[in-house]
């Protein structure tokens, strides 16, 4: 089942980007496509097959996987800059893009980075899963990398929250409600990620479908705005049709 | 709650023997195949009643009497009261007899005094005529009596709308004309109504300076606050395109 759940967030992330390619050559938003972009690439990483040649070509000691959770760092950060700007919530912008939010990003990918090399190299393994039976020092470090891998997912996710719920609470077109309402989802999967990190054992098995999850439900939200958008204009409601610009 | 087809044959059956639905189109003015199409349903529209009615020479009122839903509506009417009159005049015209009063010579330039009433509905009817005819308990008696919750009941008449069987149970529910509603809700003229003409012009001419203008007032602050939200709705939502479209 965990082995399927990869290919459900690449193909959902591939054929947002592909949707986006025609708007992004006229140059609307190319944010948008760069953030499926961002994101499909990000899924590619998260397979098996994909991540050993690749990781392979940068030297087989999982140096994919620091630069697939910088993707990931990336990734959300441009979706927090569109969403905070396009909601209107000039505080959570502030926690994302501003001085303390740009902070907030250097020392997450700092300690990530710095934890990364502290360890011994292991050998590729998809999501680093053996990179703790390599040594006992990387099996007391593994848990600081993953803190610091989806920390910043979560302090960027628990920022947007308010801004969203709030959007999904007022007098909007209802698909931009919706889509708002699948991005707080995906806040609420982030952060319940993180906490899974230090949860026990048992409850781990839910773990991909949760991290997958808040993937699809950030990327389904942005496909559901942007939907919303092209419905309203193919109807001559507000917004200027996309070809104007 | 549309009329039954079967109970509408009946009915135009009585009123147009001979004629054929393409005829009863035709004259009426109802499009061929939207009458087809509520025959096929079961389920036909007040306003066909009413628009048949019309072309037949018979008053809508009466003609929708003889339907079940509205029996009661066929009994003498009574006569509107001087607040659902004022209520069905348009703000603009508030305003034009505030500034003939004010200035009698000013204005129009016609030299004949303030320009007739335009027929009703106007941009705010249906809300203005609940509120003229509202006790405070009179949403709440049209939800228990309709079944129509209070929240579905509002939203129409913010939307300057209402089916036609809610404003006749508002109407019931309040003890005013049966048909005052359906003046409000743009369903049936004034004349159709029984309302004597004139009634409404009676009505304005009848209220002191001192009312007129806080009346004016309370429909002008009353629209200048939905036309800023709707100015946020419309400002908030072009954020979101320009972000997230």
């Amino acid at each position: 089942m965990s082995e399927i759940l990869p290919w459900i967030t690449l193909v959902v992330c591939a054929g947002a980007a592909l949707a986006r390619l025609p708007s992004a050559v006229r140059g609307v938003n190319p944010t948008l496509f760069f953030i499926f972009l961002l994101a499909t690439a990000a899924g590619i990483l998260s397979i098996e097959q994909f991540y050993v040649a690749i990781d392979g070509a940068l030297g087989g000691i999982n140096i994919a996987h620091v630069v697939l959770r910088l993707i990931v760092f990336a990734t959300i950060y441009l979706i927090a800059v569109r969403v905070t700007k396009g909601f209107g919530a000039p505080d959570a912008h502030r926690m994302i893009a501003g001085r303390p939010g740009l902070a907030m990003l250097g020392i997450f990918s700092a300690a990530l980075v710095t934890v990364f090399l502290l360890m011994e190299p292991a050998a590729s393994s998809v999501r680093f899963r053996d990179a703790g039976a390599a040594s006992a020092r990387n099996e007391a470090l593994l848990p600081y990398y993953w803190a610091a891998a989806r920390g910043y997912l979560a302090y960027v996710s628990l920022a947007l929250l308010p801004a969203l719920l709030r959007s999904v609470k007022e007098s909007l077109p209802p698909l931009v409600r919706t889509g708002a309402a699948l991005m707080a989802a995906g806040a609420v999967a982030t952060v319940a990620g993180l906490c899974l990190e230090f949860a026990p054992p048992q409850i781990l098995v839910v773990a991909p479908a949760v991290n997958n999850g808040a993937v699809v439900f950030y990327i389904a939200g942005l496909v559901l705005v942007w939907l919303a958008r092209v419905k309203a204009a193919s109807r001559g409601g507000h917004g200027t049709s996309s070809t104007e610009r | 709650m549309p009329l039954p087809a079967k109970a509408f044959q009946r009915w135009l059956h009585g009123v147009a023997p001979d004629a054929s639905v393409a005829d009863v189109a035709r004259a009426s003015g109802v499009k061929r195949t939207t009458l087809a199409q509520q025959l096929v349903r079961g389920k036909v529209a007040e306003a066909t009643v009413v628009g048949i009615s019309r072309a037949f020479n018979i008053n809508p009122v009466a003609a929708l009497g003889s339907f079940e839903p509205y029996r009661d509506l066929g009994k003498p009417p009574i006569p509107p009261t001087l607040q659902e009159l004022v209520s069905q005049i348009a703000t603009a015209d508030l305003l034009h007899a505030i500034i003939s009063r004010t200035e009698p010579d000013a204005g129009t330039g016609k030299g004949t005094g303030p320009p007739g009433l335009s027929a009703p509905p106007h941009a705010t009817s249906v809300k203005n005529w609940v509120d003229a005819i509202d006790d405070g308990e009179l949403r709440h008696r049209v939800s228990t009596a309709t079944g129509v919750a209070p929240q579905n009941y509002s939203a129409q008449l913010t939307a300057n709308r209402l089916a036609p069987e809610l404003a006749v149970a508002t109407s019931r529910a309040a003890g005013v004309g049966l048909a005052s509603g359906l003046v409000a809700a743009g369903l049936v003229t004034e004349a159709e109504a029984g309302w004597p003409p004139g009634a409404r012009q009676a009505a304005l001419d009848s209220m002191t300076d001192g009312e007129l203008t806080v009346l004016a007032g309370e429909r002008l602050q009353a629209l200048g606050k939905t036309l800023r939200r709707q100015e946020h709705d419309q400002r908030q939502t072009e954020t979101i395109w320009e972000n997230l479209g």
